[in-house]
């Protein structure tokens, strides 16, 4: 795995290995004594001789920052060392453990931060004196509450996970658990932290020398540099603004690696994220013909992003209408670039290195020519989204009330005390109970199907004409599935308007949409009226999806047919059908010519295959079935060389994250705008 | 249903797993606990596939967890071959602990990222002190390729192989049970479907036990010999896969399959099968469970809490009110409240605009033996 460090990261060790090196190896650098005086006229400026100038006594400048660096660097260092040593065991032990350890660990630990750390300070070196040993002591001991909370979070977030578990499960010991599962996992944002610990120590070193607190003269120190140089502030401004830019340099060093470091550990990276660059070209559209009397047509969209990897076609000429009063069902697996095709519709994709084509046209009106501004109006009032997690659609520290109530107020122009009671008529008919007490409660204290129901009232409050639901109950018990679905149908009769539903769940598709769209590889691989496409499946992938799902009627037992391999690589999709690594029917011709869509014999069915299945061109040689009870791993193995191992699955990776990242911060932008 | 009893328990001699009345519960601040599971009883037979279903909050994880004593329940007793396993504590648990393994349902979650997958699967062997001879045979039994695979990292690989590195390190150590917790539930279809088979193959080839948790009742059917519905921390209603989706006795079973779109059972709508809101499992219903939700419900379901009851061949039921099945037989342990057969099918006031007609109850059929 190649990880970005990044330029900034390789300059800040560069300097930080610069200052060590020179700390270190001082006594050996051609360079007057730190504490030698009269080297060369006193306050002199920076010359060939002496590169920083000299002090008030003459002193060289560059010799005394060198070997003031060595009691920075050894506090700095020596301090965070010594907080992780006493730190880290006791926060590993309070977050593994748990309950009495932790309650005891913890209760000291607070008691320790609320002790004022300066006075400590202050007392420790005044009373002790002001020694190295004794400020690396003093500046140590003050770090150790902190790192025990740190490594004691880390710890418990890692003791949660599965692999802990697992671990157990196989028998380790805790001790095994511990140091082969939790530490290894731990040790990234300790180290992280320590980086950012030790420019704390050194700033904090600073300003106990400044006071005079510090190591005492003649041995320099940064601070104690700074704090003599204060009085020629005006007539050498060099010999205080020399150390302090060097210690300036330090400090943004340590907290710039201990930044990126930390960011390894946030981020995963496949090289397939979109680059942060802006492209303002769009992709040519085919020629097509605006229809009229339809609500939505979407004619030919493309959505493309440029990563380090290549160009990823997560959207690849989509082209279908929509009637009011229809549910289109759009279905594919992760990565099949469903979510992105309605993301994409919506005006919701990123800015940052995607290119855009095709058109979007809501009753004739060309929605991608419109401005953000245009587009908000549109999306708060005729365009509404549901998404699958509720709970990222809805703000955790607002009421339902105030969340429900806004786009009422904003777009409708209501009146609070209208918009309350409109309110808790649209929860009413969303089928929550007692809504008015239910417009006082944060949306923590509702049950996944409330607040998805919750959410669906804020979609429908401004009546749009068309409610796009992305995955909206796969987050939910099939029961309340069932529930939600059914509610979204009633409202779709009642307000007439369209509905597109994004499912990766066939059978939910099957039940509740009229027409279906499957979606493979970034294109409609078929699409029709959902009986004619259930019933006379024509696409290989299609009836592979279908056959892969368990059913109800089937004997216990019942070997499925399995569809082997993976989603492609979206950034190098297989030539001519994209479907072709994984088809149990494909011939040479599928992996040469992509094939279009062709008009089966149902009207408005299409499907893209050049032997569709149950017809006379699929039925004719079909290869042997890849049934589930014999062969299974062969069939597999078959499918790992078929699909590249990493690729693939990091391809099929990137449109998910894609995705839930854009759920996370869409839907919010999303509530927003139907709020602004 | 909220049901509780054992008449349902085969024989210890049977079972290589048997579970009594477990009781899990957790704190829930303010001095009341979270009643998660409540009374469970099951057991599994060797060579067995048993599938729990129910829907989150039901406890069936909560369950999985109990039986491998992370953490031990309150109360209850696991028998693993004879051997009570919450009797056992430090060592000896550790050493037992590695007959029963467990497969987690977030295949990225549950494997370690900073170690490479022949480590991972490795552990097992490494921590008995036994040799990594099987990892390569592991790996290769679930799919995977030693060659290209054992060093690269979990995040390198896609869902549905993350999951075959899980289950290879559930097997390496030669597992008498598997506990599958939702394996699949995180998976696209087709990988889904892939996990299935491959679980059903290394059953056969290992001659495993498993215990198969999910969510979804077409995934459990298609793997298990007796499927075992929860609600709310209780056992609803214990049979074979086919007799329950055929004959669904209890009804929240029947809401379950009425909720499955395209079930094809010719159930009525879900919604005229069950209503409202699961209730708090800090302040569970009185009686049975399912009451507040069940369009059956009586003044009994609340009073007193149902036993599951024999009502067909190796079909079990926890309730007062039973859908008919074909065949009543009686009750294996004599009824708290002894009622004529009549009482069995009451007309609750609900029943008005029910689509559920009672079929005649006097016409006895056999259950089908399979």
């Amino acid at each position: 795995m190649r990880r970005r460090l990044g330029w900034s990261f390789w300059l800040a060790l560069g300097w930080i290995t610069l200052i060590l090196a020179a700390a270190a190896t001082a006594d050996l650098l051609p360079l007057p004594r730190y504490d030698e005086t009269l080297v060369g006229p006193p306050q002199a400026g920076p010359g060939p001789d002496h590169p920083f100038g000299t002090d008030g006594l003459g002193r060289d400048v560059l010799s005394r920052v060198v070997y003031g660096a060595r009691v920075s660097l050894i506090v700095g260092i020596g301090a965070v060392l010594l907080g992780v040593l006493f730190g880290a065991p006791l926060g590993v032990l309070a977050g593994y453990r748990r309950r009495a350890t932790d309650a005891v660990i913890m209760g000291v630990n607070d008691i320790a931060l609320a002790f004022p750390a300066l006075v400590f300070a202050l007392a420790v070196v005044a009373f002790a004196g002001a020694s190295l040993l004794n400020v690396l002591i003093v500046l140590g001991v003050l770090g150790v509450p902190a790192w025990v909370r740190l490594v004691r979070g880390a710890t418990m977030v890692f003791s949660e996970r599965e692999f802990v578990a697992a671990a157990r499960v196989l028998g380790a010991r805790d001790r095994t658990v511990l140091w082969r599962e939790v530490v290894p996992n731990v040790s990234l944002p300790v180290l992280s932290y320590a980086f950012i610990g030790m420019a704390v120590a050194i700033v904090a070193e600073g300003s106990l020398a400044f006071l005079g607190l510090s190591v005492q003269a003649p041995t320099p120190t940064w601070g104690g540099l700074i704090n003599e140089g204060r009085p020629l502030m005006e007539d050498a401004p060099h010999v205080v603004l020399i150390p302090s830019f060097v210690m300036f340099l330090t400090v943004l060093a340590f907290n710039l690696i201990g930044d990126r470091l930390r960011a390894l550990t946030d981020v995963r990276q496949s090289n397939l994220e979109p680059v942060r660059r802006r492209q303002a070209d769009r992709l040519p559209a085919r020629p097509h013909h605006v229809e009229e009397d339809v609500l939505l047509q979407v004619a030919d969209l493309r959505t493309h992003f440029t990563t380090a990897r290549g160009a990823v076609r997560a959207v690849d000429g989509v082209s279908f209408t929509l009637q009011r009063g229809r549910t289109l069902a759009i279905v594919g697996e992760s990565g099949s670039g469903k979510s992105m095709l309605i993301r994409s519709v919506l005006g919701l994709t990123p800015e940052a290195g995607t290119r855009r084509g095709g058109r979007v046209y809501l009753d004739g009106q060309d929605l991608t020519e419109l401005d953000d501004e245009q587009m908000r109006h549109i999306l708060g009032t005729r365009m509404a989204a549901v998404f699958q997690d509720p709970m990222t659609a809805l703000n955790p520290v607002r009421t339902i009330g105030t969340q429900v109530m806004e786009p009422l107020m904003v777009h409708l122009g209501m009146k609070r005390k209208a918009a309350r009671a409109r309110a808790a008529e649209l929860l009413a008919s969303v089928g929550i109970p007692e809504p008015a007490r239910i417009l006082r409660r944060y949306p923590h204290q509702l049950s996944g199907g409330m607040r998805q129901r919750v959410t669906i009232a804020m979609a429908l409050s401004c009546g749009p004409d068309i409610l796009f639901a992305d995955e909206p109950t796969t987050a939910l018990d099939v029961t309340v599935q069932d529930q939600v679905l059914r509610l979204i149908r009633r409202q779709r009769e009642e307000r007439h308007m369209a509905v597109v539903l994004v499912s990766h769940d066939l059978s939910v598709v099957a039940e509740w949409s009229d027409e279906v769209i499957v979606m493979y590889a970034g294109k409609v691989v078929e699409r029709g009226p959902a009986d004619s496409l259930f019933e006379r499946t024509r696409m290989p992938y299609t009836e592979a999806l279908l056959r892969a799902v368990p059913k109800l009627t089937d004997p216990a037992h019942h070997p499925l047919r399995l569809l082997p391999g993976r989603p492609p690589d979206l950034a190098h999709p297989p030539s001519g059908c994209a479907f072709h690594p994984r088809c149990p029917y494909a011939r040479e011709r599928c992996s040469q010519e992509e094939p279009p869509l062709f008009q089966a014999e149902t009207l408005d069915h299409l499907y893209a295959c050049w032997y569709p299945v149950g017809t006379g061109a699929g039925v004719v040689e079909t290869s042997p079935e890849l049934s589930g009870a014999s062969g299974t791993a062969e069939a597999l193995k078959a499918a790992e060389e078929a699909a590249e191992l990493e690729e693939a699955a990091e391809a099929a990776e990137v449109v998910a994250e894609a995705a839930a990242e854009l759920e996370t911060t869409d839907v919010i932008e999303g509530a927003d705008s139907r709020g602004r | 249903m909220a049901g509780s009893g054992n008449a349902h328990l085969r024989p210890p001699g049977e079972v290589v797993l048997r579970v009594e009345d477990l009781v899990v519960e957790f704190p829930a601040g303010r001095g009341r606990s979270v009643h998660a599971v409540s009374g469970v009883s099951f057991d599994v037979a060797r060579g067995e596939t048993l599938g729990i279903v129910g829907e989150s909050g039901c406890g069936k994880s909560t369950t999985a967890r109990a039986l491998m004593q992370m953490p031990p329940p309150l109360r209850g007793s696991v028998r693993l071959d004879g051997l009570e396993l919450t009797a056992l504590r430090g060592e000896a648990l550790r050493r037992t602990r590695r007959r029963l393994q467990m497969i987690f349902q977030d295949p990225i979650s549950s494997l370690n990222p900073r170690r490479r997958v022949r480590d991972i699967v490795a552990e097992g062997p490494r921590v008995w002190g036994a040799g990594a001879d099987r990892v390569d045979e592991m790996l290769t039994a679930v799919g995977l390729d030693p060659a290209t695979a054992a060093t690269r990292r979990p995040h390198e690989f896609s869902g549905g192989q993350c999951q075959r590195v899980s289950i290879a390190r559930a097997l390496v150590l030669d597992p008498e049970i598997v506990i599958c917790d939702e394996p699949v539930s995180a998976l696209d279809v087709s990988v889904q479907a892939q996990i299935l088979a491959l679980l059903e193959e290394l059953k056969e080839r290992y001659r495993l036990t498993l215990v198969f948790i999910a969510h979804d009742l077409a995934v459990v059917k298609n793997v298990s010999d007796r499927i075992l519905v929860m609600y709310l921390g209780k056992v609803c209603e214990l049979a074979s896969g086919d007799a329950l989706v055929e004959r669904p006795a209890h009804p929240y079973t029947r809401a379950l399959l009425a909720s499955i779109p395209r079930g094809g059972l010719g159930l009525p709508p879900a919604d005229q099968l069950i209503s409202g809101e699961p209730p708090s499992p800090v302040t569970p219903p009185s009686g049975c469970r399912f009451r507040t939700r069940c369009p059956a419900a009586t003044p009994l379901c609340a009073a007193e809490e149902p036993v599951m009851r024999r009502i067909g061949t190796d079909h079990w039921v926890a309730c007062h009110h039973p859908q008919e099945t074909g065949e009543i037989l009686k009750p294996v342990e004599a009824p708290q409240v002894a009622r004529a057969p009549e009482a069995a099918f009451p007309q609750p006031a609900e029943e008005a605009e029910d689509a559920r007609v009672p079929k005649s109850p006097k016409v006895p059929k056999v259950p089908k033996v399979r």
